[in-house]
């Protein structure tokens, strides 16, 4: 157990430990993470495998890097344990008797003789200190009065409290990774929809989208209702960058689409022979139509808003944009079938019909529409109240560890033959110069005061 | 007058400081350094100016391009300076660091940068944005300074062990005090606003606060090599030449976190 703790009690360790996360850290930038075997194979080609292996593709996730987290956290939190009740210590219970020498070894000292009683030169030092905020202890030992002059002692403490703050934020980074989960929502207007793991339900009241005058998006907006039990309990407009948080879940707007499993069609049947025959029929997925003077019955099979042939030649879409939307459409006469095939509402001239039965009917898709839906990211993240409680102690220790620098002066003063000698010793560990002034100002305004 | 009217007359009195600063460094005047840093002053406020009529016309914040980022970059490295100087009087630093700034400036006028304040996408629409950018942005134009002072102390150093250094010249021990001051002013500074800030921006946007996206991926990487530089300096008392290599390193690092993550890796943060 000790060699164990001797070990994580390095700032050496500490250095390799951030070196080595700090490559592997930039492996993962430049290896494009969490994509498809494909993708491997196709960009690093016999080398995918070690990359898989070692977990290269899921860098930060993985096994390997999880461990040198966890590592120097311990690391961190052996380092700061150790070091912390020496601070205590010498915060709280300091040396209050100072040898000679030790006062003469340290780089920022002074001493000079004073025409002073020993009354008087305690007096005067704790004035000449005061005025720069210094608190002073006094411990009186015959003809010698030893002096501790400190401030700012909270300052020791800065690299403790920003290692806690780092500690709580890695703390907060495994409560996210093991019990926050998160899950995409898509819910159309008017629709309920479950939340996973709660006690409550979503509907989408509203969604619209808004547009600058140059016609770019400026804001996605979806007015959404919490139902508990069916009885709605608020109702709330999720827009980017405003989520919605009820009971530990935030809702997120993130994304915007098309139904395109359920649309309304619009489809126009021609005559190649008779230019006045025209008829508009609206149809959904599924449902039949009837052209009454044809005595023909339609309906849609399949509808893709971006219609493409895929390897094996079928039909299927290459995006969820409507970029190229097209039906596939039956006729049916007195039970039997006598065409079939798709249409494209951009290329009617296009249509690849296949017809049973002599017709000189042609159809066109002129109107196309789908229910909008808006996606929603719902997350629960438990170590979030971790991370920012982290990050403000983590900002508190920096402020301290830089701009609240401890300082401490030990004063020897000596009487003999009705004279005083004085003899001080400064110590900071940052900002010296400043330190070094200061001190250097305290005792000339001393040494000349009378 | 406009915008990009403020944007040249800013451009062309860091040059004339840059100048200043120069004849400062040759002809030995002292003269010279105070009228560059006067000129450095000026450019600031009109800089300021620039960026508040950007701010009005375009009803946003001034950094949501790369011409805007970088235009904000050249102000708050001039401000980061002007501070930098007036407390510890290294005006030997400000002929090269105005040079950094001219870079930036002529980077942001380049036609390379489109100028034209397009809406923002919702995303941007936020108060985070000021808060995110403005501070990660003050914080490395510190980082630039130490940048600066440690290649200066590098110099220094090894014209002192050569015996070739001038008495007039910054000394070394100055100038890696110096660049310890801007680290420990940086730092904090970085990661309240690119840490700190920028998580919980992405936690109000994108629903997770962390998402090693290499944007995200590379500040951190920024901060583990100042935070190295501050332990192996602290802790472990390197000082001197290893001292500013790591801050020289720490630098370049924040360089490409703003640059190269943009130019040469994909991710969430395509806008800038």
């Amino acid at each position: 157990m000790k060699s164990v703790i001797q070990f994580f009690n390095s700032v050496k360790l500490a250095i390799i430990l951030i070196i080595i996360i700090t490559l592997a850290s930039i492996l993962g930038t430049f290896i494009p993470q969490q994509r498809s075997f494909a993708e491997y194979t196709a960009r690093y080609d016999q080398f995918s495998n070690i990359l898989i292996r070692l977990e290269i593709t899921d860098l930060y996730h993985s096994w390997w890097f999880i461990t040198l987290l966890f590592l120097f956290s311990l690391n961190i939190l052996v380092c700061t344990l150790t070091r912390f009740t020496p601070k205590l210590r010498r915060s709280f219970r300091p040396k209050k008797e100072f040898e000679r020498k030790d006062l003469q070894t340290t780089k920022i000292n002074s001493r000079f003789i004073k025409n002073w009683s020993l009354e008087r030169t305690e007096e005067g030092i704790k004035k000449t200190l005061s005025s720069r905020h210094y608190r002073t202890k006094v411990n009186k030992k015959g003809n010698r009065t030893h002096i501790l002059a400190r401030k700012k002692m909270l300052g020791l403490f800065g690299s403790d409290v920003v290692h806690l703050g780092l500690l709580i934020i890695l703390i907060g980074g495994i409560i996210s990774g093991v019990a926050g989960f998160g899950a995409n929502i898509k819910i159309s207007e008017g629709h309920t929809v479950p939340v996973l793991n709660a006690d409550f339900k979503l509907r989408l009241e509203k969604f619209e989208t808004e547009y600058w005058p140059n016609g770019s998006v400026k804001d996605w907006k979806s007015t959404v209702t919490v139902l508990e039990n069916e009885n709605p309990i608020l109702t709330k407009t999720v827009e980017v960058n405003h989520p919605l948080s009820y009971k530990g879940f935030v809702f997120y707007q993130s994304s915007y689409g098309w139904d395109w499993e359920n649309p309304s069609l619009e489809i126009w049947a021609q005559k190649n022979t008779d230019p006045d025959f025209s008829k508009r029929v609206m149809l959904r997925l599924g449902e039949k139509a009837v052209l009454e003077e044809e005595n023909i019955e339609i309906s849609v099979l399949s509808f893709v808003p971006d219609f493409i042939l895929n390897e094996r030649n079928e039909a299927a879409t290459r995006s969820l944009e409507p970029n190229n939307p097209a039906a596939f459409i039956e006729g049916w006469q007195g039970g039997e079938k006598i065409f079939s095939g798709w249409i494209f509402a951009k290329f009617p001239d296009f249509a690849r019909m296949h017809s049973n039965v002599e017709t000189d009917l042609n159809f066109e898709l002129k109107g196309f529409e789908a229910p909008q839906y808006s996606g929603i990211q719902m997350s629960k993240d438990p170590g979030v109240n971790f991370i920012w409680a982290g990050c403000i102690i983590l900002m508190i220790g920096l402020c301290l560890a830089f701009f609240w620098p401890p300082r401490e002066i030990k004063i020897l003063v000596e009487e003999a033959q009705g004279k005083t000698e004085i003899m001080a010793s400064g110590l900071a560990t940052k900002n010296k110069e400043i330190f070094k002034s200061e001190f250097e100002g305290l005792f000339t305004s001393l040494r000349r005061s009378k | 007058m406009n915008e990009s009217t403020l944007f040249l007359i800013t451009f062309i009195l860091y040059i004339s400081a840059a100048f200043f600063y120069f004849v400062f460094l040759f002809a030995k005047r002292e003269k010279s350094a105070r009228t560059g840093f006067g000129i450095a002053v000026l450019g600031l406020f009109v800089h300021t100016l620039a960026l508040i009529w950007r701010t009005i016309e375009s009803g946003h914040a001034p950094f949501t391009n790369m011409y805007e980022s970088l235009s904000f970059l050249a102000w708050s490295s001039i401000f980061a300076y002007v501070i930098i100087e007036w407390k510890y009087k290294v005006q030997k630093a400000g002929p090269y660091f105005m040079l950094i700034v001219i870079g930036i400036m002529a980077l942001a006028s380049s036609p390379l940068m489109p100028k034209e304040a397009t809406p923002l996408v919702p995303a941007l629409q936020s108060y985070w944005l000021w808060l995110h950018v403005s501070v990660t942005l003050l914080g490395e134009a510190f980082f630039a300074i130490a940048f600066i002072t440690s290649i200066m102390y590098l110099i220094a150093d090894s014209r002192e062990k050569k015996g070739t250094a001038k008495a007039t010249a910054l000394t070394s021990e100055k100038l890696d005090s110096i660049s310890y001051r801007c680290v420990a002013v940086g730092f904090p500074l970085f990661t309240l606003g690119g840490l700190v800030f920028g998580m919980v921006w992405a936690y109000k946007a994108w629903g997770t606060y962390w998402s090693w996206d290499p944007k995200e991926t590379w500040s951190l990487i920024t901060w583990f090599v100042f935070a190295l530089y501050l332990h192996t300096r602290i802790v472990m008392g390197w000082k001197g030449r290893r001292s500013a290599s790591v801050a020289i390193l720490g630098f370049l690092a924040a360089l490409f976190t703003y640059f190269g993550v943009n130019y040469l890796l994909a991710g969430l943060h395509s806008y800038a």
